[in-house]
């Protein structure tokens, strides 16, 4: 543990060690077409994720900054803004998603999005949508923190503008931590927000709609027949443990995504849990 | 008379970070050293090794080349702490939550020492006392008694233990005493009251003592009521010296006739107007402020400060200075007032965007007190002058920093800082400004004579410039003699 600075970087090394170690078995035991849809999967599932923790932390830092200029001005776009967020917070996150798939439907029939990577982005962008909420309170909490403090009074009385004492000393200077912790929590409720929905979607959404015309994920490639019969062959093993070493080598691709999947996640909480404890947040 | 000379060579790290390495801490055995230098060079972390406070499991630390773990094992070191007494800076640190402070005025060894009540009377003042021994029966809690008041149990309770020394004077050079910011937390007349007693004692039993301050006009009190104890006290300064600490005597003439010779701050234009009338009689939580040009305040008036002018706003701690100074800036969210500003009328229904747009770093501007909260200590020493050209800042930096050779320190975070070192950040940061209103809280805390001297310097150039300047500051044996009675206000909350 001591050649480690903290559980963060160890749970790092381990969730990229462990994924490393998934894929060089599957490229032993898995077949070539399987092999190549788990990498797709994982691929498209990172990248959706760590775009919408881009977008997340657009949106929550611009949300959450323009929240605490209208209070500021007691204008009346606080409360706007404020019911707007309290709106998507009340609104099941699963649900919500289930809309945007809906609407993805709708801009596939039509011929809006078109490519993988439009309906990639779409996905993280309805995803970020409903996440963005947990970075915008952060933002607001770190600010209101540090206005409380004399540097910003300090700040203002020898000119320094507002928005850079918000953007730049305290959210930038300050919070960046706080920012990364969120960040990664946010990656790891969207692997997991993907996983869930994309696995409801394969079972049937629309009859234009189905798994041949959306990238592949690993929710969705979950949901394939192959994978649900290696996932079923896992029960086998609870009556006939002897037919726990077939899982490794016949049901890989059932198994592998479930794996990855699960063990991402499991990574992610570790690795934010590191992050809070090495910054005492 | 004079007793031996300890001489200690400490080094003290925290993993790679070097904390202090200093070769020529010295105390006389039988004197008072007091101990200047500025705010965080690490007076207390000298003073703590010696006394044996420092933990080795935490801190690497070397006195005399030997491991701390064997010197705190010596006799010299067991009879500094069995004997002696360290008043700590921070008193909440010092007491203990769980026993009221007066059965902590009499525990352990302090039980058997004379009472206190003769001490503590000093220490308050004598018409209140009655307010004392309630106060002596609560329990120490963060808030409660203040610092000030805990800060005088504590030095009762050392004093107490210095009366002990009547019965075993053989132990009055080994004993070590310690008061580490003594007058942190009190005002003058109490300071002066601390140093009576403690000069009183030193007459009867001649023991070792340190006394670290940062608060030059110790040197001043000294000379003008304890004039025979100069020979029993030995002034000396902490100060860097490349990257290193050093310890250097101080000559106490150099601040005596340096005060001497500061001259009331004349306005170079007489007949100019006022740059700022602040009415008396605002209103804050409740209570109202009342300004005046006499101590009594009788007679209310505008607080008037005209260009090239310094004036200084006195009042007891708590009354509202700082409150006051905030409604000048505009920064009191809930105060009521009324005020003219370069010939514009501004009151507390003025929107926050005009004093942004029109006032603030543009014509007014103000040093807050405490530089700890008042940089971000994630900055760099660099980002403190936003908006400031690289040559002009380095050039600023190497005047106000003549010491200070490392090339890092332009990237230095603030955090790592001494608090010296803030403190000058935070003046330059609103001195380089040049607006026409300059506030300063408490501006000399925390600083070393140089840097001192250096405020004084740069605050006559402004004036000459036509800065009005206010300012707060316990500090009267500088400021009475730099701001001119007629320009000296007094606060009242009623």
């Amino acid at each position: 543990m001591k050649r480690f600075p903290g559980s963060d970087i160890l749970w790092t090394v381990i969730w990229i060690s462990g994924l490393a170690a998934v894929m060089a078995w599957d490229s032993a035991y898995l077949n070539a077409p399987a092999f190549a849809q788990v990498q797709e999967a994982f691929l498209h599932s990172m990248i959706a994720g760590v775009v919408t923790v881009v977008l997340a932390l657009c949106f929550g830092w611009i949300a959450g900054v323009a929240l605490y200029f209208f209070e500021q001005r007691r204008s009346g776009w606080a409360g706007v803004l404020r019911f707007k967020l309290d709106l998507i917070r009340s609104m099941p996150q699963i649900l919500g998603l289930l809309t945007g798939y809906v609407l993805l439907t709708f801009f596939l029939d039509r011929g809006i999005i078109a490519t993988q990577t439009g309906q990639l982005l779409w996905t993280s962008f309805v995803i970020s949508i409903f996440l963005f909420i947990e970075v915008a309170d952060v933002i607001i909490e770190r600010i209101h923190h540090y206005a409380a403090s004399d540097f910003v009074p300090a700040m203002l009385g020898c000119g320094i503008g507002e928005g850079r004492i918000v953007n730049v000393e305290i959210l930038w200077r300050n919070c960046r931590a706080h920012l990364l912790n969120k960040a990664v929590s946010v990656f790891g409720m969207a692997i997991f927000l993907q996983c869930s929905v994309d696995f409801v979607v394969s079972v049937g959404l629309s009859t234009d709609v189905n798994l041949t015309n959306v990238p592949v994920t690993l929710g969705s490639l979950l949901a394939k027949i192959d994978s649900k019969q290696d996932v079923l062959a896992m029960g086998i093993v609870f009556t006939d443990p002897s037919y726990l070493p077939n899982l490794f080598v016949r049901h890989l691709q059932g198994v592998s995504t479930a794996f990855v999947i699960i063990f991402t996640l499991l990574c992610i909480a570790r690795i934010s849990e590191g992050i809070a404890k090495r910054y005492r947040l | 008379m004079n007793g031996r000379q300890r001489t200690y060579s400490i080094r003290i790290s925290s993993g790679r970070q070097k904390l202090v390495s200093v070769d020529d801490f010295s105390l006389q055995e039988g004197k008072i050293t007091f101990l200047f230098g500025e705010s965080g060079i690490g007076k207390s972390l000298i003073s703590k090794a010696v006394y044996g406070l420092l933990d080795p499991e935490e801190l690497d630390v070397t006195v005399n080349g030997e491991d701390y773990r064997l010197f705190l094992r010596r006799n010299e070191t067991r009879a500094i702490q069995q004997f002696g007494f360290f008043v700590f800076q921070e008193p909440s640190t010092h007491l203990n939550p769980l026993l009221r402070l007066e059965e902590q005025l009499r525990e352990g060894s302090l039980a058997g020492a004379p009472s206190e009540t003769s001490i503590l009377s000093r220490l308050w003042d004598s018409s209140s006392y009655r307010g004392v021994t309630d106060l002596l029966r609560v329990y120490p809690k963060p808030d409660r008694p203040s610092g000030g008041e805990k800060q005088r149990v504590l030095l009762t309770m050392a004093f107490k233990k210095i009366a002990l020394l009547k019965d075993t004077p053989s132990h009055a050079r080994s004993a070590l005493y310690v008061f580490d910011e003594p007058s942190g937390n009190l005002d003058n007349h109490f300071r002066d009251q601390f140093l009576s007693i403690l000069c009183e004692y030193h007459r009867q039993f001649r023991f070792t003592a340190v006394v670290i301050t940062h608060d030059y006009s110790m040197i001043t009190s000294l000379h003008r009521h304890q004039k025979d104890m100069l020979s029993a006290i030995a002034f000396r300064e902490v100060f860097r010296k490349h990257q290193r600490l050093a310890v250097r005597d101080f000559a106490p003439s150099v601040y005596t006739q340096w005060a001497d010779s500061l001259q009331p701050a004349v306005m170079p234009r007489q007949l100019s107007a006022p740059i700022i009338e602040f009415e008396s009689g605002a209103r804050v939580f409740g209570k109202t402020l009342v300004i005046s040009k006499d101590a009594n305040g009788t007679s209310p008036c505008a607080l008037s400060i005209a260009p090239g002018m310094i004036a200084a706003l006195k009042a007891p701690s708590g009354t509202g200075k700082t409150t006051l100074v905030k409604m000048i800036m505009g920064m009191s969210a809930t105060a009521r007032f009324r005020m003219t500003f370069c010939g514009e009328v501004l009151t507390h229904q003025m929107p926050r965007f005009y004093w942004r747009k029109h006032l603030w770093g543009k014509m007014m501007t103000m040093v807050f007190q405490h530089a700890d909260e008042a940089l971000n200590p994630s900055a760099a020493v660099k980002d403190i002058f936003h908006g400031l050209a690289e040559p002009a800042i380095r050039e600023l930096l190497s005047e106000w920093f003549p010491d200070n050779t490392d090339p890092g320190f332009w990237k230095k975070r603030v955090r790592y800082l001494s608090g010296g070192e803030k403190q000058r950040l935070n003046l330059l940061r609103s001195l380089s400004l040049q607006t026409d209103l300059l506030i300063l809280d408490e501006p000399l805390n925390g600083l070393d004579f140089e840097s001192m001297t250096r405020v004084l310097t740069m605050l006559r150039m402004n004036q000459r410039k036509a800065q009005a300047v206010l300012i707060i500051s316990h500090n009267d044996d500088v400021f009475d003699r730099l701001v001119p009675a007629e320009q000296t206000y007094y606060l009242h909350a009623r």
